[in-house]
């Protein structure tokens, strides 16, 4: 009875995750126009704006005679190396979590499916998974390096041929990354690993990046040679036997119109893509299911040879004793006992998630190392256009961060509370008082880390005390604005059906609150700057406080409104 | 025909099955009693193919699992305590989808399909969204796509979970006439009373081993006593 002709295991797997996905995009559109439209007008407006920025920022680069082009062709091979490390990173994470910790995976091994075809279709998937925002991302900018040179129209064609064989490469490693991953580190290895690496990285990066003097006798008389310095940094990305070498190559090289250059390193990729393309498709099926069975057969996370890291730990002595963060918590006097558990709960499932944990430390890092970097780059802002300008685009770098944590962080928590809705809904505390201690606590953890950036940048530029008081104040108030919507719009478009709270955030309150606190940044931003008393030529005293006044206003409605909303919604939700 | 040699199935430090070795006959409903973390769902994920063993062996209908897993699965109807289904396929799709994966014949397939459609109600449900369906319907879903390709082996973990009492008696009864048919059926459960009513042998686990094995009667022979509860509870307490 089963001798029907066997239909390839890629067409059944591509036929009933193509269907999956389309429905899943239909039903997104009919549930919410409003969302689809807010979510397609953000597509199409990052393209066409980044699009005209890039090419903006190439005409003038290129404008430069003789520096343009090299500085510009230095920036693609820039780029492409970037990019493949980028790809390479995500590959590694999403085909983990895709062979190791998926459902579906789980369900097909049940199934007279062979591991190979298993794992063939994982890597695909996670190859789109992994590279599609990418590619967005960097599609206008390659657009952008088109029209500057004027390139034909097969441009257009040729390069995401070059991209597409590209990308292959960073997705088969990532997936050998993740079976090596899974098979020979445990978890306590890989985050002593993880440490390590960011460790080696800094020390690295600040040796690698020192900052080097450039005198304006220098620049007057010897750009080149600046130049040359400033590109010898970026010497790595012209390794050619970087995959990123190979494309930077062939686009730039058809973009000049040296067509058998272009043929030859899209030869020598589509060679390496199919080298390994074909290994990893014929070849790993069996490592994947014994990388599998090992990650299912760890037990409690150490592996042998870590053994004497380990403390005896404090749980399996004494399991209901209080450990550092109660006793921490025990010193907030004023807050009620139920409210301190709150709390320590939040802390101890943020710090034990590492998706939570490391995408905060990524986003902050990044503006951190900005930060410290101002140092350097303050020598060179003589005139105080510059230094205003500096010190408000920080202001809004640090709001516009912040924004993208509370929304990805403190948005999810209240559908997440709902979830558990059995013990802390039904609890004397309520939900009421849960969402205000999430409220505060956020809020209060957020100012400080804010308003301590804000602060560092403003001394890294070395602004006066008053004015850093202000930026830090300011900072402050947004702190409380951005983490008031996003509670109240978490409370007022709640989804208790979702695990996931990233895909809780890309529902249509999750966008609405990310909007709405990118629009609010931008529009006190731009009140701020125009009603300051220094800045920009100036304002009068009384210009100065209304705009103070109107900032103070508009942040407190935006943030008190939203709150309200969402506590009256707690107080009659039905989960 | 299930034959387990010398199993063990290690997790770091805990030893989840501990050298077990059990053959259950074609033809044989098996049902495998234990109290929680027995090892009676990490014997089944290994018998399903979801884990090697640490050491020792699992054939299904003679091909080792290990070594010929294809021909191993293409022969079982497995069913996990929480099955993954597509949740915005329909029944009749995710149907149409595990018989094409079971290389089934597309008449064959319908006519499989409809059988136990019709034994399950799932009729109204075929059209629907699985996203929103009840945990007990999606439980028959995954049930009927597990059995519609005629396996020679059943191995299902806490199938009765979410079943409301009539389609936990259709399932019973389905069990029944599989093992009946020459089917092995092997099912993990905490309900004893499906064990006294199903099944033709009994095993209980506990901390990895198998503690006993033997038909209703010899279990109640081997312990001097007339209920399959009270042996139950000396096998599984008194080693705690």
């Amino acid at each position: 009875m089963n001798g029907a002709q066997p239909i390839p295991h890629w067409r059944l797997l591509a036929g009933v995750n193509g269907t999956q996905n389309w429905r899943r995009l239909k039903s997104a559109v009919s549930r919410s126009r409003l969302h689809a439209f807010l979510m397609g007008l953000f597509v199409v407006g990052y393209a066409w704006l980044a699009y005209v920025l890039f090419h903006k920022g190439l005409q003038f680069t290129s404008s430069f005679p003789g520096l343009g082009p090299v500085l510009i062709e230095r920036m693609m091979f820039l780029l492409f190396a970037f990019l493949f490390l980028l790809l390479l990173l995500s590959n590694v994470i999403i085909n983990f979590t895709n062979l190791f910790r998926n459902r579906e995976t789980q369900f097909l091994l049940t199934l007279p499916v062979p591991h190979q075809a298993i794992y063939r279709w994982k890597v695909f998937e996670s190859g789109i998974l992994a590279s599609w925002a990418f590619l967005f991302l960097i599609a206008p900018l390659v657009a952008a390096y088109g029209a500057t040179y004027n390139a034909p129209w097969h441009f257009y064609f040729v390069t995401p041929l070059f991209v597409a064989l590209f990308v292959v490469l960073p997705g088969i490693l990532g997936s050998w990354a993740a079976l090596g991953l899974a098979r020979w580190v445990d978890r306590f290895a890989f985050r002593v690993a993880v440490v390590l690496a960011v460790i080696v990285l800094i020390v690295a990066a600040s040796s690698w990046l020192q900052p080097e003097t450039v005198t304006d006798e220098m620049l007057e008389t010897r750009v080149l040679d600046v130049v040359d310095r400033l590109l010898a940094r970026t010497r790595f990305s012209l390794f050619p036997f970087l995959p990123s070498y190979w494309v930077s190559s062939g686009i730039t090289q058809w973009v000049e119109g040296a067509l058998m250059g272009t043929l030859f390193f899209g030869l020598v990729l589509l060679s390496h893509t199919l080298f390994f393309g074909y290994l990893a498709l014929t070849r790993l099926g069996g490592l994947f299911y014994g990388a599998l069975s090992v990650v299912s057969s760890r037990g409690g996370g150490e592996a042998i040879g870590w053994k004497f890291w380990k403390h005896k730990s404090a749980l399996a002595q004494a399991p209901f004793a209080p450990k550092l963060l109660d006793r921490l918590a025990g010193l907030l006097w004023w807050g009620r006992a139920d409210t301190r558990a709150l709390i320590v709960k939040d802390i101890r499932t943020f710090l034990r998630d590492a998706t939570q944990w490391g995408q905060s430390l990524i986003l902050l890092g990044l503006l951190i190392a900005y930060i410290v970097n101002l140092r350097h780059f303050s020598h060179q802002l003589t005139s105080d256009f510059w230094i205003d300008l500096t010190s408000y685009l920080n202001l809004g770098a640090c709001a516009l961060n912040l924004a993208t944590l509370t929304t990805r962080f403190v948005f999810p928590q209240i559908s997440l509370e709902g979830k558990r809705i059995w013990i802390i809904g039904m609890a004397p505390l309520g939900m009421r008082r849960t969402l205000m201690s999430k409220f505060l606590f956020s809020t209060a953890v957020s100012m400080g880390v804010t308003m301590a950036l804000v602060g560092a940048s403003c001394a890294m530029l070395t602004i006066p005390p008053g004015r850093v008081l202000y930026f830090t104040l300011t900072v402050g108030v947004m702190a409380f604005t951005l983490n008031a919507l996003s509670v109240g719009l978490g409370a007022v478009y709640p989804n208790f059906r979702e695990d996931n709270p990233s895909k809780i955030v890309s529902g249509f309150g999750g966008t609405l609150c990310l909007v709405l606190s990118f629009l609010y940044i931008v529009g006190m931003l731009i009140l701020m700057a125009a009603t300051s008393r220094w800045a920009f030529g100036g304002s009068s005293s009384s210009v100065f406080w209304l705009g103070w006044a109107l900032f103070l206003g508009g942040s407190f409605l935006l943030g008190w409104l939203p709150l309200r909303a969402g506590i009256r919604k707690m107080a009659s939700v039905e989960i | 025909m299930i034959e387990i040699e010398q199993l063990t199935k290690q997790f770091g430090d805990l030893r989840a099955v501990d050298d077990i070795s059990l053959t259950v006959p074609a033809g044989e409903f098996f049902v495998i009693l234990g109290p929680n973390a027995a090892g009676k769902t990490t014997t089944i994920k290994v018998m399903a193919g979801l884990m090697k063993p640490t050491s020792g062996s699992v054939r299904i209908c003679g091909f080792d699992i290990g070594a010929n897993p294809i021909e191993a699965r293409r022969r079982t109807a497995y069913v996990p305590d929480f099955p993954f289904l597509y949740d915005k396929l329909t029944p009749a799709e995710f149907f149409r989808f595990t018989g094409k994966l079971f290389g089934m014949e597309e008449t064959t397939m319908e006519a499989e399909a409809e059988r136990l459609v019709r034994r399950f109600n799932l009729g109204e449900f075929l059209a629907k969204p699985i996203e929103g369906l009840s945990h007990g319907t999606r439980q028959r879903v995954a049930i009927v796509s597990a059995l519609m390709h005629s396996p020679e082996v059943v191995v299902f973990d806490e199938p009765m979970v979410g079943l409301d009492p009539h389609h936990a008696r259709v399932l019973k009864d389905i069990l029944r006439e599989q093992a009946d048919a020459g089917v092995t059926v092997f099912v993990s459960t905490h309900q004893l009373s499906v064990a006294e009513e199903m099944a033709d042998r009994i095993g209980i686990m506990h901390q990895g081993r198998l503690a006993a094995v033997g038909s209703h009667g010899e279990l109640l022979a081997a312990n001097q006593d007339n209920r399959l509860e009270s042996i139950f509870l000396t096998l599984t307490t008194d080693k705690a």
